[in-house]
């Protein structure tokens, strides 16, 4: 993975084949389909799925503490395992997942490049027996989420200060024609258009179509000369919920090296439905 | 609830609301994995006008008319197990019942078999995208 900004957040689908019984490192699948993990997946791979482990069944957040403790115990992952997360969709849970991970304070995350996609096109082997590891003593350790976690005064703070915001969701969402993403009805916000000064940059155009991710070259002209955006920048992203833009962040942080980037995971679904903040429409 | 009045759809949506969250999954994949090829003169017509455009998935009907009932025909990536095993319970639950009986299948199918729980509120239109065109196909079709 040359030229990227820190290659080793990214592992390839030989390294990981070459991994599945080191026992210093754990496969998480995360998928947006919640029978995929079931029907096949690599051996000896976790399931963590974004709705039924990651987030609050109750309030609009992550789950707390204990219950990340509880979660990674169970999924025999210590404190100094490297977990390597893939999944369908060219990946986009895999990042929302590791971003949550990075919430918690796990050091060691990477992304299998090309995802459950690639791993399926290149017909490597996949079973559907569930592992069970020894349960660990894990121990999270929360960092400061503001570094990474925008919330909607944080952003209305960032637009005053007239600071880069990125917009990864589909054109028409964007330009307010459409209120979600072509293929996603209902995802229900009162109000279409974009925040104001975001630049569109649609998730898509930062992978390939094996689901691999674009190369550096590519992504910063898709970042720097497309968006207008430096690599000193404070940069918030969003989408419509939060998992795309963890897709857009992750590409910033790692492979492109922006020290401070974060993700606003209430996105438009918040945004679009909050009273009296501004929204911009049209290209 | 009331009964559907459709029993090969009522016993497989039965089924799978009254298992729990694992036995669930396992039951779609199993279906996802019943749900018959298309046959060859439908497979070459898998194009825009019969997908279902609100799904992320492609998902493929069709409906045909035979002596006052349909036949249902469907597909759905294999990398989507959950829609492609909803896809299976419409065209196995409904294949050969009349187009009055397919127009009349209730918008909360997606509740009573517990896809809703496992897909999250945020998720489950794509399948209620599918349900509402079949329903439209198959009043096209009778009409």
């Amino acid at each position: 993975m040359p030229g990227y900004a820190h290659p080793e957040l990214l592992v390839s689908a030989d390294w990981v084949a070459a991994h599945l019984d080191d026992p210093k490192v754990r496969i998480v699948e995360s998928d947006e389909d919640p029978a995929l993990y079931f029907q096949g997946h690599i051996p000896g791979a976790v399931e963590i799925g974004w709705h039924s482990h990651l987030q609050d069944q109750v309030v609009r957040d992550y789950i707390d503490v204990a219950a990340f403790e509880k979660l990674c115990s169970q999924a025999g992952i210590a404190n100094d395992t490297t977990v390597v997360f893939y999944g369908d969709r060219s990946n986009w849970w895999a990042c929302y997942a590791l971003w949550a991970f990075k919430l918690f304070g796990h050091n060691d995350c990477r992304v299998m490049n090309g995802g459950y996609k690639l791993w399926k096109a290149e017909d490597r082997p996949l079973e559907r027996e569930v592992p069970n590891y020894p349960a660990t003593n894990y121990t999270a350790k929360p960092i400061d989420e503001s570094t990474i976690r925008a919330f909607r005064d944080d952003v209305l703070a960032h637009i005053k200060a007239k600071k880069p915001l990125i917009d990864v969701r589909s054109p028409k969402e964007f330009t307010g024609e459409m209120l979600h993403m072509e293929d996603y009805p209902q995802e229900g916000s009162l109000r279409a258009g974009h925040i104001p000064g975001a630049k569109s940059v649609p998730w898509n155009q930062a992978v390939n179509e094996d689901g691999t991710f674009k190369s550096v070259e590519e992504l910063r002209a898709l970042y720097e000369k497309g968006a207008g955006l430096k690599p000193t920048d404070d940069v918030v992203a969003y989408c419509r919920i939060g998992e795309r833009s963890s897709l857009a962040w992750f590409v910033l942080t790692y492979l492109l090296g922006y020290p401070k980037v974060r993700n606003y995971d209430g996105s438009w679904t918040e945004w679009g439905n909050l009273v009296r903040v501004p929204i911009e429409r049209g290209a | 609830m009331p009964p559907l009045g459709l029993p090969k759809l009522e016993e497989l949506i039965n089924e799978l609301g009254e298992a729990d969250r694992q036995e669930r999954i396992e039951l779609l994949i199993d279906l996802a994995r019943e749900l018959p090829p298309l046959p060859d003169r439908l497979d070459h017509l898998k194009d825009e006008a019969h997908r279902v455009p609100e799904c992320q998935s492609p998902v493929f009907l069709f409906v045909e008319a035979e002596g006052g009932r349909l036949r249902l025909y469907g597909d759905a990536p294999i990398e989507a197990p959950t829609v492609r095993g909803f896809v299976s319970i419409l065209v196995n639950g409904l294949d050969g019942e009349s187009a009055e009986e397919v127009a009349r299948v209730p918008d909360d199918l997606l509740k009573r078999s517990g896809l809703a729980e496992i897909l999250g509120m945020q998720r489950s239109s794509g399948l209620h995208a599918v349900l509402r065109r079949l329903r439209g196909m198959a009043a096209q079709a009778g009409a």
